[in-house]
């Protein structure tokens, strides 16, 4: 290598070094697309709302290994991407909110917000297939779940 | 009379043979009418070459002429080498150039060592889950289904719990409504 080519090159592989750790840093910060579900779990056979769906299988073949329930109805889906170190809203009824933030890490904080009130908050790393799942008890022996997934495509 | 012959003529005329062999080419020249016609030819020509070959001299002395070869030779030893003129730009750039990569390495180690700390606490981090109730009526209880891969935080009233210590019941004011 030249002298002329060695002076040259050195100053600029520096700056291409500096812009490369510099997308590589970015890399940290995670922009994620979050799936929240509202799911009411019951030992009935059918729901007496008759917009409640079924839940697919595979979700209710989990579920059932979890919890007692028999039988699960999908009563809201929420897709939205939470942006890195930013936050966003997963409105899944009028009283039930899940609000979710993006952290350093990357971790998530969930929040869950009741009837406008802020009921309890979670903060953790999300691997892809893992679910965080809140779930309460509810009238006639049935109970409410909030499933909340990354999805696989950002 | 071949070639060898001719030459051994003109070396005999330039007086470089040996007796024996000067002897021959006398006898050669003698006898034979062309090696005498050679022989009459190379003296002609050697007179010529002989008197007239032109005298270099030198227009000084030999002691004078070396002296000034000497001096010379000293008064170009004790010039210095001037140095060569740089810009500012070639001189910025090459202090800059090693500069640059102290700080390449600097840099990268830096970055490098960040990322493998960073490893080693993600790791350690990975698994630790923050959870905080946000409200005084509501308890909750998490845990995690390995089997499942699903973290569960599950909810419950307070006062439900206090007044019914051996089950827990719904929340009264269910959020799922």
């Amino acid at each position: 290598m030249s002298h002329r080519l060695f002076f040259g090159r050195l100053p600029r592989l520096f700056l291409v070094s500096l812009l490369l750790a510099g997308s590589t840093a970015q890399t940290f910060a995670a922009n994620l697309k979050l799936e929240a579900k509202l799911i009411w779990g019951t030992n009935d056979e059918k729901s007496p709302n008759p917009d409640h769906k079924e839940v697919d299988p595979a979700t209710k073949e989990k579920l059932r290994k979890v919890f007692k329930w028999k039988n699960y109805f999908a009563v809201n889906r929420v897709t939205k991407p939470v942006p890195s170190r930013s936050s966003n809203r997963f409105e899944l009824s009028k009283d039930c909110i899940i609000e979710i933030k993006e952290l350093e890490g990357p971790k998530v904080e969930v929040k869950l917000i009741g009837k406008g009130k802020e009921v309890h908050k979670t903060t953790l790393t999300i691997d892809k297939g893992q679910s965080v799942v809140y779930s309460g008890d509810d009238k006639n022996q049935s109970a409410w779940f909030v499933i909340i997934t990354e999805l696989s495509e950002k | 009379m071949n070639l060898e012959q001719q030459l051994k003529l003109q070396a005999w005329v330039d007086g470089e043979l040996p007796d024996g062999e000067a002897r021959q080419m006398s006898d050669l020249a003698a006898a034979d009418e062309s090696a005498r016609a050679l022989v009459g030819e190379l003296r002609i020509a050697k007179t010529i070459l002989a008197g007239n070959e032109p005298e270099v001299k030198f227009p000084e002395s030999p002691d004078f002429f070396w002296s000034k070869i000497r001096r010379e030779i000293e008064r170009a030893e004790k010039v210095p080498a001037e140095a060569p003129r740089v810009s500012w730009m070639h001189a910025w750039r090459r202090m800059l150039a090693p500069l640059s990569g102290v700080a390449l390495v600097a840099f990268l180690t830096v970055v490098s060592l960040s990322l493998y700390q960073r490893g080693e606490i993600d790791d350690g981090m990975k698994y630790l889950v923050e959870v905080e109730n946000l409200s005084e009526d509501v308890g909750s209880i998490s845990y995690k289904s390995q089997s499942e891969n699903m973290f569960v935080v599950y909810l419950y009233d307070k006062d439900q719990e206090t007044e019914k210590e051996t089950e827990l019941e719904p929340m009264d004011d269910s959020i799922f409504q």
